[in-house]
């Protein structure tokens, strides 16, 4: 797990209140939303607001590619990855 | 004079939870001094866990054991407050220029309890909420009543927490956070009665000081160690009386 996983990880069970959530429970390549961890509409709109304080990464809700880009923490972690590098 | 029947009833707060709970503490009344645990809602899922907080854990605590798994029940969900630490955290941001967190926006509404309850138990019934600032549970058991008419059976939760600075300066509160749940009940259950009396009246009731509030003077009815007990309204005095 790359630090970037590691601190996403972090930051999902920390702003959504996962108090009985570990780390290692969370998948890379799996589904965060309904199936896989779970996630429901609230949740996406706090963990946007999450990357715009963290990263500066501002998503536009209606945009197609913000589902894509939640889809799982490896997306997530390309999404930081290359907002850092533009 | 209104005549209701209680089919029902729970109370929760740290540490009390059944009607023997209560009636020992009627004995000796004092504030808890423990914040409610998480055991208290077990049974919910964890996902679903996360989004209640210590007035939603007292309501849902008082409110699952008298309902049975998967029937379906309207429901009146009354608090003078609200989740009114909720509501300070989210002005305490805005006042730092922050953004607005949506879930602690979506769980500071006056219904968001009542949402929560409903996703949990899927009960897709009718839910009132009440907010009164005087006589919160005579207006509650109005509003009962009232929905007894079209309604076999009512849920009523009523639940508060104390006030936070800088609020509490301001106005009076309960002293701990608790939730009270009851069915009202058309035709069968213990009967009670409301009526207009004087305001000259004074409760007999082992509360005093900040824990005789209206709330806690209602479970001491419950409990059989009152036989009546009344509040004062916007606009009136009533009386409420066991049989």
């Amino acid at each position: 797990m790359s630090k970037l996983h590691q601190e996403l990880k972090e930051m999902i069970i920390e702003v959504l209140d996962l108090e009985d959530v570990d780390v290692e429970e969370i998948i890379d390549d799996e589904p965060l939303f309904v199936e896989g961890l779970g996630l429901d509409s609230i949740d996406a709109l706090e963990i946007g607001l999450a990357l715009q304080k963290r990263y500066g990464i501002k998503l536009k809700s209606d945009s197609e590619d913000t589902p894509k880009h939640f889809s799982s923490i490896n997306a997530l972690v390309a999404l930081v990855e290359s907002h850092s590098t533009n | 004079m209104v005549h209701f029947k209680l089919e029902a009833w729970s109370a929760m707060a740290s540490g009390l939870g059944s009607e023997e709970d209560w009636s020992a503490w009627f004995s000796a009344p004092s504030i808890p001094d423990e914040p409610i645990g998480k055991e208290a809602l077990k049974q919910i899922p964890a996902m679903l866990r996360r989004r209640f907080k210590q007035s939603g854990k007292c309501a849902l605590g008082a409110a699952l054991p008298i309902l049975k798994e998967g029937e379906m029940i309207p429901s009146i969900f009354s608090s003078r407050h609200g989740d009114i630490e909720q509501t300070l955290a989210l002005l305490e941001g805005i006042g730092r220029d922050e953004p607005m967190s949506p879930t602690g926006f979506s769980l500071a509404v006056h219904n968001a309890i009542s949402g929560l309850f409903s996703i949990v138990r899927k009960d897709m019934s009718e839910v009132t909420t009440i907010a009164a600032s005087k006589g919160l549970i005579f207006q509650s058991l109005f509003e009962a009543i009232g929905q007894l008419q079209v309604s076999k059976r009512v849920l009523c939760v009523i639940y508060d927490i104390p006030l936070p600075q800088p609020y509490s300066i301001s106005t009076e509160s309960d002293p701990f956070p608790f939730a009270l749940a009851m069915i009202l009940n058309g035709a069968a259950g213990d009967p009670y009665n409301l009526q207009p009396c004087e305001q000259s009246l004074t409760d007999q009731t082992s509360l005093t000081g900040d824990l005789n509030t209206e709330a806690l003077r209602f479970i001491e009815l419950l409990t059989g160690k009152t036989s009546s007990m009344t509040s004062s309204l916007s606009g009136g005095n009533w009386r409420l009386v066991q049989g």
